[in-house]
């Protein structure tokens, strides 16, 4: 950090050097674990220079960021504890929302809107767990959907796809918690259990997606809260 | 909670009942980032060894992939790629998911993350030529090993 470069002046402007990227040592460790080095001529390493010399908006623009699935393999290996993910992710987060990759942030705004990415209707979803718990009971004898009821020991989110795609998925936690004789509920609204702004870079929807999840949980009275993603 | 705690404690303490018989087939476990290595950095504890002993419980015939645990390699599928267009980069980041799971050998493969299951079963199956290996949820093999009390004794 001592002496000038010719960058100097983007240098100062830099956003996406986190706390530590200063230490790191070039040897390459986080590049030669990783399994997408190379990808449009980008590594880890090399987004640790950029991001060191301040070309913020040549890391921001690129599709590396999003390659990337941000897994930490490279930043448990890196002998300067780098924060890796923590760069990439802030790198995601400084587009433009509308320059998002693919579906991710129309999934943020739906699930702010309607309490779930997939913007499936409260009625639809709730005729479904009930039509779905009265398949189940045929073959669980007494079997059904509990919804929004308080004071159980566990209160479930749901993985949008489910209901949309693969409900019969469903089944699996449904089939335990009867064998386990668990005391259990979904919720009417805001079950969704994938927080697409984790990915996104987008702090704010995160927080407003895991608050309405918090809510619920201390309304319904509820032990645990699970979710399994 | 997690998952895995859950599951553990109701095997643990009897709550369910497993049938190991319903899994014979050779078995490998994928450790996904979010569980294990990000949620050792995160919270200080990675799931490493709950979900290998669920899996057990429910399966005899069990093999590790290597490398494993904190080292494991990402499937491709996370931190949004399963939801980007960016589907032959995804592809190229699961060769080596891929290359891990067929040296094992097993023909059943438990993964207990959303991503991780529909990158692996969906498309690295397909793609690299093994789709000899079943992938499931960890939640749905327990679901599958289940031995319930005046259930299952009827059919029988």
């Amino acid at each position: 950090m001592h002496g000038d470069t010719i960058v100097l002046d983007k240098r100062e402007k830099r956003r996406l050097a986190g706390e530590y990227p200063d230490l790191c040592l070039t040897c390459g460790t986080c590049a030669g674990g990783c399994p997408v080095t190379g990808v449009d001529g980008l590594d880890m390493r090399k987004a640790v220079r950029m991001a060191l010399l301040g070309l913020d908006q040549e890391l921001v623009d690129s599709r590396f960021p999003w390659i990337c699935t941000i897994c930490g393999r490279c930043e448990a290996a890196c002998p300067m504890n780098i924060d890796l993910m923590k760069m990439m992710r802030s790198a995601r987060a400084l587009r433009d929302r509308d320059k998002v990759p693919g579906v991710m942030h129309k999934g943020v705004e739906m699930c702010l809107k309607t309490g779930n990415n997939m913007g499936i209707p409260k009625e639809d979803y709730l005729f479904l767990l009930e039509d779905l718990g009265v398949e189940l009971a045929e073959e669980l004898p007494g079997f059904e959907v509990p919804v929004d009821k308080k004071g159980t020991r566990i209160m479930l989110t749901i993985n949008s796809k489910e209901p949309f795609n693969e409900p019969e998925d469903m089944f699996f936690w449904w089939k335990i918690f009867y064998a386990a004789e668990e005391s259990w509920t979904v919720t009417s609204e805001n079950w969704e259990g994938v927080n697409w702004g984790l990915f996104t870079g987008d702090d704010d929807a995160m927080k407003e997606i895991v608050r309405r999840i918090v809510e619920n949980y201390k309304e319904l009275e509820c032990e645990y809260l699970l979710l399994p993603e | 909670m997690s998952v895995h705690d859950l599951m553990k404690e109701y095997i643990e303490t009897g709550r369910i009942k497993i049938d190991k018989s319903k899994h014979p087939e050779l078995t490998t476990y994928h450790d996904p980032c979010n569980y294990a290595r990000k949620s050792e950095k995160t919270f200080g504890h990675g799931y490493y060894e709950e979900p290998r002993w669920i899996t057990q419980q429910c399966v005899d015939n069990y093999v590790e992939m290597h490398p494993n645990r904190g080292n494991n390699y990402c499937c491709g599928g996370g931190g949004g790629a399963w939801a980007m267009p960016y589907s032959e980069e995804r592809i190229y980041y699961g060769r080596v998911k891929a290359k891990q799971i067929k040296d094992t050998g097993a023909e059943l493969l438990i993964a207990p993350c959303h991503n991780c299951r529909d990158q692996i079963m969906k498309s690295l199956r397909q793609e690299y030529d093994m789709m000899n290996v079943e992938v499931k949820y960890l939640w749905e093999l327990v679901a599958d090993s289940l031995v319930i009390e005046g259930v299952d004794d009827k059919e029988e």
